[in-house]
């Protein structure tokens, strides 16, 4: 991949000007159904985009100091990892790639998490503080399946490269990380029943209670960015390689549609669990996958 | 499972929201705006002083006096029109309307003030002046 092709993936397509008109679709999609399921109308198609283009109006409370400047630098990094990892994804077919750019954009995927765990404690706000730690745990929580489960498919295909995973025929060991990866991805985009960090019947919205104007608008649009990337990685990593560019991103972007979807049932379906129970789940119920995801890697790989 | 269906079978009914100007219907006895009935007031004051919302004001001249209901400070808790032993006031069983500014639905009566009965069984004497006057809507005081 030389310069120029980055530079277009990460600006163009897949990047910023292809991932933040999707962002937007994805967030109205999520409220949208979410309302329909709970017999309510819902926002108009817009909605995201006038919300994002309301804050950016706005005029936020000055802070001085080093707070200030974090809690402006936050969001920053967080939309600029979050463009990143979108930026790596192989939704073309033969787009280029590199060998380990899985493991960066795991890598890019957990900086908007850190991100928001240190925006709340930079905010010194009660709210944001418990919300920050409820992220923490969280995080800690899911991302031991998640990074297993990752690194069992990589391990069992002999690459780390997307575009190699994407072209490789799916094993039955793929799919069973799939699942472990569909299961994190609630926890990692903060909705029903993993939405604790931003419980906003108890802590308004966490980490992000002091934010306003243009800096949330950062927000709202890194957490879109996120939902594009998790989608794309599941679609990348669960759908069958295709060789035609005109069928193949049709298809990605159907699926990533779907599981969006998906995701909407699950936050309309459920009630927030406790941090407790949140934790139990990860590390009694799904961890068992994982290993079970990872040692069946080891054992192919043995094998091979 | 059960939940799924109850979301299936919402999506399949539709939104269940009115659209603005659409009201939802309202129960029997639903306490809604005040109405006034200036033939029937005889200006004692008992709504202004049982208006904890101070939505009902009342001044008071020697001939007349006048009573004023803002609707936007209401909060239909009714208790003016319980205390009222004439019954000049009774509340609408419908909602209460939009309002964009404040004051907008505020309505006014000036009255002349009723002689005072007759303490022996005598035929009461004709009213003096104009009983009622329309009422004046935005008359913000």
């Amino acid at each position: 991949m030389n310069l120029i092709t980055a530079l277009a993936r990460l600006l163009i397509f897949p990047g910023l000007l292809f991932a933040v008109p999707v962002a937007w679709f994805f967030l109205w999609v999520e409220r949208k159904s979410v309302a329909m399921m709970q017999e309510r109308i819902g926002p108009p198609f817009m909605q995201p985009f006038f919300d994002f283009i309301k804050l950016l109006g706005k005029s936020t409370p000055s802070r001085s100091g080093v707070d200030g400047l974090l809690m402006k630098a936050w969001p920053l990094i967080a939309v600029s990892a979050a463009v990143g990892a979108v930026g790596l994804l192989p939704v073309l077919p033969s787009s280029g790639g590199f060998e380990g750019d899985l493991i960066l954009l795991l890598a890019l995927l957990e900086v908007p998490a850190i991100c928001i765990i240190a925006a709340g404690f930079s905010s010194r706000s009660l709210f944001g503080e418990i919300g920050s730690a409820r992220e923490a745990v969280l995080t800690v929580s899911y991302n031991i399946v998640f990074l297993l489960a990752i690194v069992s498919i990589a391990f069992s295909q002999h690459t780390f490269r997307l575009e190699a995973l994407a072209q490789l025929p799916a094993t039955p060991l793929r799919y069973l990380g799939v699942l472990a990866i569909l299961v994190c991805i609630p926890a990692k985009l903060h909705i029903n029943p993993f939405s604790l960090p931003n419980a906003e019947q108890e802590i308004y919205s966490g980490p992000l209670t002091e934010y306003a104007g243009p800096e949330l608008a950062m927000w709202q649009l890194s957490h879109g960015l996120e939902w594009v990337a998790a989608t794309g990685l599941v679609a990348t990593l669960a759908l069958p390689h295709v060789a035609f560019w005109w069928l193949g991103i049709p298809i990605f972007a159907a699926f990533s549609f779907g599981i969006v979807l998906l995701l909407s049932v699950l936050a309309a379906a459920t009630a927030r669990l406790a941090i407790d129970t949140t934790v139990r789940f990860y590390w009694q119920c799904t961890l068992v996958f994982a290993v079970l995801a990872i040692s069946s890697a080891l054992f192919m790989r043995i094998r091979s | 499972m059960n939940i799924l269906t109850m979301m299936w079978r919402n999506v399949r009914r539709g939104a269940m929201t009115l659209r603005f100007p659409a009201r939802p219907p309202v129960p029997s006895g639903f306490r809604g705006l005040v109405r006034f009935d200036p033939a029937l007031c005889t200006g004692c004051a008992v709504c202004r002083f049982r208006c904890t919302a101070r939505a009902i004001a009342f001044s008071s001249a020697k001939t007349e006096f006048t009573w004023s209901y803002d609707p936007g400070q209401c909060t239909f808790c009714g208790r003016c029109v319980e205390g009222c032993k004439t019954h000049a006031l009774s509340q609408e069983p419908s909602c209460p309307p939009v309002y964009l500014t404040i004051g907008n639905l505020k309505t006014s009566y000036t009255l002349a003030r009723k002689p005072p009965a007759p303490k022996n069984g005598a035929a009461a004497p004709p009213p003096a002046g104009d009983r009622t006057k329309q009422p004046t809507k935005g008359d913000a005081q």
